[in-house]
Parts: C-alpha cells; structure tokens; sequence
C-alpha cells in the first residue's frame, strides 16, 4: 500500500511536469524543496498580523471616530495608530515585497507591476517567469514532454518567514502578495495574488449568451464572450481549458456542456461531464469541479463557479476563471504542498486565483455591483472561515492573514463616493455608496476574531501596504515624451495607432514609460538601441524630472506628478541597477492611463476615467500611506513596510540580518 | 479564418516531407506550420504584449 502510493505520488509529480505547456507556458519544478516539517520552537511571544490590502488611514479613522470599527477602536486604545510609510511606487506586488524582505525594491527586485526587457523593449510580467521545458518527444499529433520547465518566483531577497525558520520559528503566512510560487520553506505558506488560474491568466471568465454584445470574442484577457443560441430551450456550448502540452501547437482544451432552460420557470439544468446542476436566475452554483483531458490518462481538474445571470428574455450564462484545484494542485501554490490539501479537506474548493474578485466582469457589464459584490462576499466569508480556523490552531510563533477584499471593493467603488468622479453615478451611489464602509466594518470584524484569541503574550499587528485615493484623470506619459522631443517614431507612423513601441526609431529616442510608474532611458549598453551615453545620464534624469514635476492639469489647475523620483537616489541594494530610472509619484486623483503602460501613444495628454475601476494607488507614497495599528506602542513616528519587518525580527529577538534596511518599530 | 499560400522550391519542400515523416508529423503542412509557430513565439519573446495584456487585465489595471 504504501509502495502504492509512493508511485501514486511519484506519478503525479511526473505528470505535474509534463503539464508544464499550458496556455501561459506555466512550468512546475520538481517539489523537492518541501521535504521538512515547519518551525517547532514554542514561543513566549506570539505574533498575529492582519493584512489589509489598500485600508486607508484616512477612511479608517472616520469610520472609527464615528464608532463604526469598535475592535480597530481598541487595537489603537491600547497600543498605536499610524500611517504607515508605502513603497515607492505604492503598488501592492512592490509593496508587499518591502514587508516580505523588509527592505526596498533596490533589495527585492519588484519595481512594478510590468517590467521591460532591455533586448527588445517589450514589457514583461514583473513577478514570476515560465521556463517552458526544452525537450520533447513527438508522436504524429502527439507532443510528450520529457523535461519539466519551471515558474519561477522574481523576487529577490529572503522572506522573514525563512529568517524565522533559521531560528526554528514557526510561521503559518496565508496568501501574502508577491510569493507565487511560494519560496523554498518548512514554513506553512499559501500563495496570494500573482496565483494564475489554471489557464495561466490573472482571471478569464467566460460568459454565454444570446444577446447582441459587440464585444464577441477575448478581449484583454479580463474575459470572454461566448455567443450562443437557444434552440429548443437548450443551449450548447463549452468551457475553454489550459493548452494542451501534449498535443502539437499545444491547442487549447475545452469541456462540452449543455444547458437546459426550463420552459415555463426561471431555472435551467446544466450538464457537463456527467455532472449535473439546477439554477435559479440569479443563482451561484458553489463551486464545481472541471477536469481537462489531455489524453487518456492526462489530466487536470480546476475548480469553478457558474451563475445563471438570466435565464430569458436572453440567456445569459457566467462561469468564474477556472481556478487551480487546491486539492490537487496542477501549480505550486502552497508549501508544504499538502497544506493546500489541508485547507480544501477542511473547507473544500476554496479561491486560489491571487486576486478572486472579478474586477474585469464588472468593469465589462458582465457582473452588475450587486453580482460583483455578491461573489466578492463568497471571498470575505471564506476568507474569515479560514482565518478561524488558521487562528484556533494557533500556538506559537507568527501568523499572517491577508483580505483582498477591501483593495478589490474601493478599486471598483470609489466613483460612487467621489462627486467629481467622472463615472460618479448618483443612483448607483444611493444603493451602493456604503460598500467601502462597510467593507471596513468587515475587516473590523476579521480582528475582533483575532483579539478574542490573543493572550496577554499575543502582539497584533494591522497594516496595509497602501491607501486609496479617487483615479480621476489618466496621463500619457509616452505621449508626453513624444510631444517633449525624447520619443521619436519612423517616418509615416501614426502615433495614436501604435502599440508596443511599433514603429520607434530608437537611433533618436531618448526616453520611453512602460509598466504604472516607470520611466526608462534608452541608455547606451544597456538597452539593444542604446542611445543616450552613460555621462549623459543623469542630467538629462534631472532635466525629465524636473519637466514632469512642473506638469499641470490645464482642466483642474493641479499638479499631476508630485515627485519624479531618481531611483538612484531612493533605492538601494544589489538590484538598483534593474530599476527604471524614474519612477512617477502621481499626485492625488491622478494615474498613469489605461494604455500608455504597455507602449501606447494616445493623442490626448490627459484624459478623464470614466470606468468602474475609478479608485487607485499609483500616487506619491506620501499622498496613501497605508495603516499601522498594534496592541503595542509603535515607537518610530514615521514607520514604514520594511521597518515591520525588523519590529517583527525584533519581537522574537532575532538580530536585524544587514540586508535588512528596516528599522524596528517597537 | 483565411489561409495563405507560401511557395516553396520543390526540392526543398520534398526534404521537409521526408523530415516530417520521419519526426512522426501526420503531414509537411503540420511539420511547417509547428516550426513556424516556435520560431514566431522566440520572436515574440514569452511575454507577448498580447500575454501581458491578458494577463493584467485579469489584475485590472490596464485596458
């Protein structure tokens, strides 16, 4: 028996392998790293940290002045209450990685959300890489990998849960940002957002209906629209899977299903791989298993949910990405890998994608904000769930729990709170102007859960990596540097029509943006076209940040960059030399737009927002700082992520390592 | 979708053929368009503007 299951799991790691080509190249490394048990020492002081993602202190205090957030109330009555210090720039995948490592991005190597690569100057995902494997075996149609690839975690620099490791410290560190695949530890630890789904996307749902949209096949990877027709009362149609790694060309899998409307009641069954469901219109499935055939015997089961949005005058059908199935896991997501099992032996299929909120559905007309809401609900029920659970078995050393919820809810909600928004609705405010609120009041609630557990032994930590603020406006940075004389393009391109960069004639550029705030010299010997030499480097940095930080909105008279920051002068670490070479502080109401991050060059400077996803953290760090509360006095008057971290070392005694740059708290 | 015809030397075409019998392909068309399609992705690098799209979109910050 136990041989048995020796092979069993010997066969499954081989197959995890094989399974590397999905449609996003994602690749697994042998699971070799997770062969030791976690952290056993008892501890005489324990450690809970509440992360908050995108809780500003300025909602916050409001709500507690009004006595709205009894248990932040008091965490702060017996302890401390500041803004906390946010990275430069305020990103959460930059953010985090501060926390984490307790350093700065010089120390970690996280910039942005999107980073460049200087050979082709096409941006590239900033967090975790795929190597795709190197060796196949082919088989008329059939590819068969021999070699696994692997996905490979960017950030740099060690997390503090490894530091306690070394001290035999235990640490249970539960969907943290910017740790997928989970770093090599005993600990136990679950990745959060940067966790593709199965079909190695941020989130692709799939929406079937009958209704003229004309948006009808995959836009921008938020989603797609499947049209279907209703014959008979019956609808046919199928879910899209990961690609086949076995297959030449490695085609994308799908899962026939069948729907079948009621003619009379508002319900329908579905029907897929002998599974059956019956829905009511405006009804969630729970979640569901899907498995993708590859071929006989290969296979890979993801987990979803289905909501009958409505069933007539149209039919309209939303499946939720496929996440990965916590249970069996075809991606690394937790370690040691039994812990995801763990977790879904206790609650069953639970949200794995990093960010579970649907944000793209909503912003689509897809999900309205009541239907948003109601599965972002499902998130914070079952993230509470587990935090009860994580917290009764609780018994020594350092536990980290995250909510999403409050960064999703105040991107998509903030129109509704901002009379100037440009998409400020004032019916939808009326109904859904609250949502922020009383979305704190839940994070509330998330910590009274930890205090009734603490003893007298127990510091409590809250904190978010960042605040909020209104995205009213969007700037065109690489228009700006096209109409300032540092872009220039090949004769007879049009601008406006350019995406990537197409176009450029790189002899004459000097300077180009791409990802949320960053700005990139074409500089010799370090970029393919090189252009600008090392000794004209930083006059000509000044001479830009200068000329961005005078910048005003002609609309409302404001400035739009507060502070163009020189990384050179703000980072240090042995990966300044990856950084861009300046990062924009926005000023308050204002973003980078929606195309100019990915080598667009819109014709207008500024424009206004006029999408749902209105609030946003792409400032000056000065502008949001993030929340720091604790049942301690906090001794630093100006604390920030990475000075956590050392106050957490601190706590359990262990000397502050000298890459460390963060400074104790307590 | 529409197809496209690209011309081939005959000779060079029987040696693709020959090849792509030989590696186990159902056909020269599948052998050509398989090699074709590996050489388009290493142009394009791993993280197409297309794959980051998509990806961010999913994440939301970028249209």
């Amino acid at each position: 028996m136990a041989r048995e299951r020796k092979d069993e799991a010997l066969a499954r790691r081989e197959f995890l392998q094989l399974l590397l080509g999905t449609s996003a190249g994602l690749l697994l490394n042998p699971a070799k790293a997770f062969l030791r048990t976690k952290g056993t020492k008892e501890t005489g002081v324990k450690i809970i940290v509440l992360g908050f993602d995108g809780m500003d202190p300025v909602i916050t205090r409001s709500l507690l002045e009004d006595g709205r957030l009894p248990a932040f109330k008091a965490l702060a009555s017996s302890g401390s209450f500041l803004p906390l210090g946010s990275s430069i720039p305020p990103q959460s995948p930059v953010a985090w990685a501060n926390f984490i490592t307790g350093t700065n991005p010089g120390g970690h190597a996280i910039f942005d959300f999107v980073h460049r690569n200087p050979e082709n100057y096409l941006p590239v995902f900033s967090a975790s890489e795929s190597i795709p494997g190197r060796h196949n075996l082919k088989l008329g149609r059939l590819v068969l990998p021999l070699s696994g690839g692997e996905v490979r975690n960017l950030r740099k620099g060690r997390a503090f849960w490894q530091i306690l490791e070394d001290y035999d410290l235990p640490a249970t560190i539960f969907k943290i940002p910017s740790n997928y695949p989970p770093v090599k530890t005993k600990q136990k630890t679950l990745s959060g957002m940067g966790t593709p789904d199965l079909k190695g996307y941020y989130g692709l749902f799939n929406y079937y209906t009958n209704e003229y949209k004309s948006i009808t096949e995959e836009y921008g990877g938020g989603g797609r629209v499947h049209d279907v027709y209703v014959i008979g009362n019956r609808v046919e149609a199928r879910i899209p899977g990961p690609n086949n790694p076995f297959r030449a060309g490695n085609p994308e899998t799908y899962v026939d299903f069948k729907v079948f409307i009621d003619p009379v009641n508002p319900v329908a069954k579905i029907v897929y791989q002998g599974q059956e469901l019956i829905l009511r219109e405006k009804e969630w499935s729970g979640w569901k298993k899907i498995k993708f055939e590859f071929i006989p015997g290969q296979s890979v089961t993801g987990t979803c949910l289905f909501y009958l949005k409505e069933v007539r005058p149209k039919f309209k059908l939303y499946l939720s990405p496929i996440n990965i199935d916590p249970e069996n896991p075809a991606l690394p997501i937790s370690t040691p890998e039994k812990y995801a099992r763990e977790l879904a032996e206790k609650f069953g299929p639970f949200f794995t994608k990093g960010l579970p909120a649907d944000t793209a559905a909503l912003e689509n007309d897809v999900l309205d904000e009541k239907e948003f809401l109601a599965q972002d609900e499902l998130v914070y029920q079952e993230s509470l769930a587990m935090l009860e659970y994580e917290l009764s078995n609780f018994r020594s050393g350092l536990l980290f729990f995250y909510f999403s919820n409050t960064d999703q809810r105040q991107h998509m909600f903030f129109r509704l709170i901002d009379r100037n928004h440009p998409a400020y609705d004032e019916k939808l405010a009326k109904e859904f102007g609250q949502v922020i609120s009383s979305t704190y009041q839940q994070m509330d609630r998330a910590l009274q859960l930890a205090m009734d557990k603490a003893d007298k032994n127990t510091v409590i930590i809250v904190m978010s990596d960042h605040g909020f603020n209104p995205f009213r406006r969007g700037f065109n940075l690489n228009t700006w540097l096209l109409e300032n004389g540092y872009h220039f393009f090949e004769p007879g391109v049009k601008p406006e029509e350019v995406s990537l960069f197409q176009g450029t004639d790189w002899s004459r550029t000097k300077a180009y943006g791409v990802g949320l705030n960053a700005l990139y010299l074409n500089l010799k010997g370090r970029e393919k076209h090189g252009l600008v030499r090392p000794e004209e480097k930083e006059p000509l940095l000044r001479e830009i940040a200068h000329k961005l930080e005078q910048l005003v909105d002609p609309k409302t008279g404001q400035k739009i960059i507060l502070k163009a920051y020189l990384s050179q002068d703000v980072f240090r670490g042995p990966y300044l030399a990856e950084a861009p070479d300046i990062i924009l502080g926005f000023n308050r109401n204002y973003r980078i737009s929606w195309n100019s991050p990915l080598g667009s060059f819109p014709r207008e400077l500024l424009e206004d927002n006029n999408q749902k996803w209105s609030g946003d953290h792409m400032s000056s760090p000065e502008v949001i700082p993030g929340i720091l509360l604790a049942n301690r006095k906090v001794k630093l008057t100006d604390p920030k992520l990475e000075d956590v971290t050392a106050g957490i070392l601190s706590l359990f005694g262990i000397k502050i390592p000298p890459d460390i740059t963060g400074r104790n708290i307590f | 979708m529409g197809k496209a015809k690209v011309k081939l030397e005959k000779d060079f075409y029987e040696k693709i053929k020959r090849i792509a019998e030989a590696a186990g392909y159902s056909s020269a068309e599948e052998f050509i368009i398989h090699v074709l399609e590996r050489e388009v992705a290493k142009f394009e690098g791993a993280d197409s503007e297309e794959e980051i799209k998509k990806r961010l979109k999913g994440l939301g910050y970028i249209s």
